[in-house]
């Protein structure tokens, strides 16, 4: 008998069905096949499906059983059609009834061997695809199906092992379904640093405050024990938290990395990630044969922090490049082509020099012209021009240590924030995006008019610096941003200056 | 010490003939010969056809009966048994028998194992 049912497969981000046919022939000799390029995991579900349906008391038929999964050209993996393909071998072997429950649903959940359904990665995208696909209910792990529970107009059904699941379509004990949870509560992230406890460094925290308003990218500078880390360490606690829309872009990401951890629905805070320097640029795109996400589109709305950028490969840093620029990172292999978003914040922090202590007022610097400047020319021209803000951190004198830290708290800095994002969210609601540095060049000219005054200016800094025609434009979102941040309705010709300052520093800390 | 062997695995399948009349299965044919090697028992388990693979070991020194069955071996009872079948399609399955034996020729124990897949 022959048995068709529902799952879905994952391409990136998006979704695409697959028929899981189940045939368990009346002749011909036992045997279990899979076919439609399955990969190993896949092939090594015939062992946990046996397992599996033996230990939930159920009888694994000594038949000729073929499994398809359809569409035959697009590549799987992973343990996902586990769960379809174990309840058609049941309904194909006549031990489960067919009923509307199995044809009208999906099925997506990885199996042990003693029957239970494991947390399995992309549960979210299975609901996104039920609700486009008007697929009413939805049979998904139970460790995973909160993921699932944030989305409206379908029916989670959360399953704990394959007994249970046969229970519900045998109608003898329905699966509770999963209740949308109306408020979760949201503890406040606990923060590793406030901004308060950090001791001077107002330039680079003014700095920080600006990354964090518009979205713009900061490369910190200074001699070692300065405080780069300390500060990169206390920007998520001055991030504001996701929005609804914005969460459930950023959730998807982590669903399909399988980097929720269990019972999470949506994720509310911002992702902040920051990668050791030994990563290769797979790892910081994304890449396999089906691409997962890299550390950029992990980083999607939130942070990306270098710490020792010049460390860093220089492969993996040009690779930044594009994500940079576009918000989005495309990645070709031989399989699949697939976008992730990658629309995050730039946080880096260099030395000024291998030793460190190059323009450093008390100790002498020991490194040789030829060295500094090979260590400089690791960060590329292209890279630092477009990261909007360059601060220098310098050594903090003991007295400021001893004596009264610093005066903002993150808990103030961070209503600043949000305050300054709503006004960029209410501006850019028809655009789909959310905040200034995510502007297109149409979308400067625009948000960003600028009166006679700074116009001259910004003309005469072009000019002086040889700025490039993204530095151009990067220079007036920053700008928008603390016009923003000051509540300023137009771009005054002081907010002009200001950015200017901090992209003026580059080249000559 | 070949035809010592020999003696072994006829013993064996005399054993097993024994064992599954007794579970009421018809024996059809044995040592069905094919270029590929031979089938040691055909039978009938109701309208079953059941192909018998029997292992016959001589004390575990040199492991167990059910460690001989291998994967190679499976495909080729399955490549014998489509040879008998000559491509018509039945109701059918594969069977193995495993036998060891003590040291006078006396089953020590005698395990049937119906419907074994090797994929």
């Amino acid at each position: 008998m022959l048995v068709k049912l529902t799952s879905v497969a994952h391409v990136g981000l998006s979704s695409v069905p697959v028929d899981v046919e189940v045939d368990v022939a009346a002749q011909g000799f036992p045997g279990f096949t899979v076919v439609g390029l399955a990969g190993k995991a896949v092939e090594e579900a015939r062992e946990r499906v046996k397992t599996a349906i033996t230990n939930s008391g159920m009888e694994f038929p000594g038949k000729k059983i073929t499994v398809n999964l359809a569409p035959a050209d697009l590549p799987k993996d992973g343990g996902a059609y586990d769960l379809p393909i174990a309840i058609g071998i049941l309904v194909a072997s006549g031990q489960l009834l067919v009923n509307d429950t199995v044809t009208n649903a999906v099925f997506y959940g990885e199996l042990g061997l003693s029957g239970d359904v494991r947390p399995t990665k992309g549960v979210l995208l299975v609901g996104l695809f039920a609700k486009k696909h008007k697929i009413k209910e939805i049979f998904v792990p139970q460790g995973s199906a909160a993921e699932a529970s944030v989305i409206d107009g379908i029916t989670v059904y959360p399953v704990k092992n394959l007994r249970d699941l046969m229970g519900h379509v045998m109608g003898s004990a329905p699966i509770a379904r999963l209740k949308r949870k109306k408020k979760e509560k949201t503890e406040d992230d606990v923060v590793e640093f406030d901004l308060s406890e950090i001791a001077g460094q107002e330039q680079a925290k003014r700095a920080m405050t600006i990354a964090a308003a518009g979205g713009h990218n900061l490369l910190m500078s200074g001699p070692p024990g300065a405080g780069k880390t300390m500060l990169a360490r206390a920007l998520p606690g001055i991030l504001p938290p996701l929005t609804p829309a914005e969460a459930l872009e950023v959730t998807r990401i982590y669903s399909v990395a399988g980097l929720l951890s269990s019972g999470t629905s949506l994720m509310h805070a911002r992702p902040f990630r920051n990668p050791h320097h030994g990563i290769s640029a797979a790892g910081i795109i994304g890449g396999g044969s089906n691409p997962s996400p890299g550390e950029v589109s992990l980083a999607h709305l939130g942070v990306l922090f270098l710490d020792e950028m010049a460390e860093f490969p220089r492969s993996v840093l040009e690779s930044l490049r594009q994500p940079m620029e576009d918000g989005v990172v495309s990645i070709v292999r031989v399989g699949a082509h697939v976008s992730y978003p990658a629309s995050f914040t730039l946080l880096a922090a260099v030395n000024p020099c291998p030793c460190g202590y190059l323009g450093h007022p008390k100790r002498p610097c020991s490194c040789s012209e030829k060295q500094v400047r090979k260590y400089r020319s690791r960060l590329s021209g292209p890279i630092l021009d477009r990261i909007d803000l360059h601060v220098i951190v310098p050594s903090v004198e003991t007295e400021k240590l001893s004596g009264q830290a610093g005066s903002v708290s993150s808990k103030t800095m961070r209503e600043t924030v949000i305050r300054t994002r709503k006004i960029q969210e209410k501006r850019f609601a028809a655009d789909g995006f959310y905040t200034n540095s995510q502007m297109k060049n149409k979308h400067v000219k625009k948000y960003c008019a600028l009166d006679g005054e700074t116009h001259r200016i910004l003309k005469l800094a072009v000019e002086t610096y040889d700025l490039s025609a993204r530095g151009y434009f990067r220079l007036i979102k920053v700008a928008r941003t603390i016009a923003d941040l000051a509540g300023a309705p137009a771009i005054a010709v002081t907010h002009m200056a200001e950015a200017l300052q901090y992209r003026s520093a580059m080249g000559n800390s | 010490m070949k035809a010592f062997n020999r003696d072994t695995g006829r013993i064996g399948e005399d054993l097993a003939g024994k064992l599954l009349q007794e579970k009421g299965y018809a024996i059809i044919k044995r040592n069905f010969r094919t270029r590929f090697g031979e089938i040691d028992l055909i039978c009938k388990d109701g309208d079953t056809l059941v192909f018998i693979e029997v292992k016959t070991k001589r004390g575990l020194d040199f492991g167990s009966p059910e460690e001989m069955y291998t994967k190679g071996k499976a495909e080729r009872v399955k490549r014998m048994a489509s040879v008998y079948l000559e491509g018509g399609e039945t109701n059918c399955r594969i069977d193995m028998v495993a036998i060891v034996l003590g040291d006078d020729n006396k089953p020590e124990r005698m395990t049937h194992y119906p419907n074994v897949i090797l994929w």
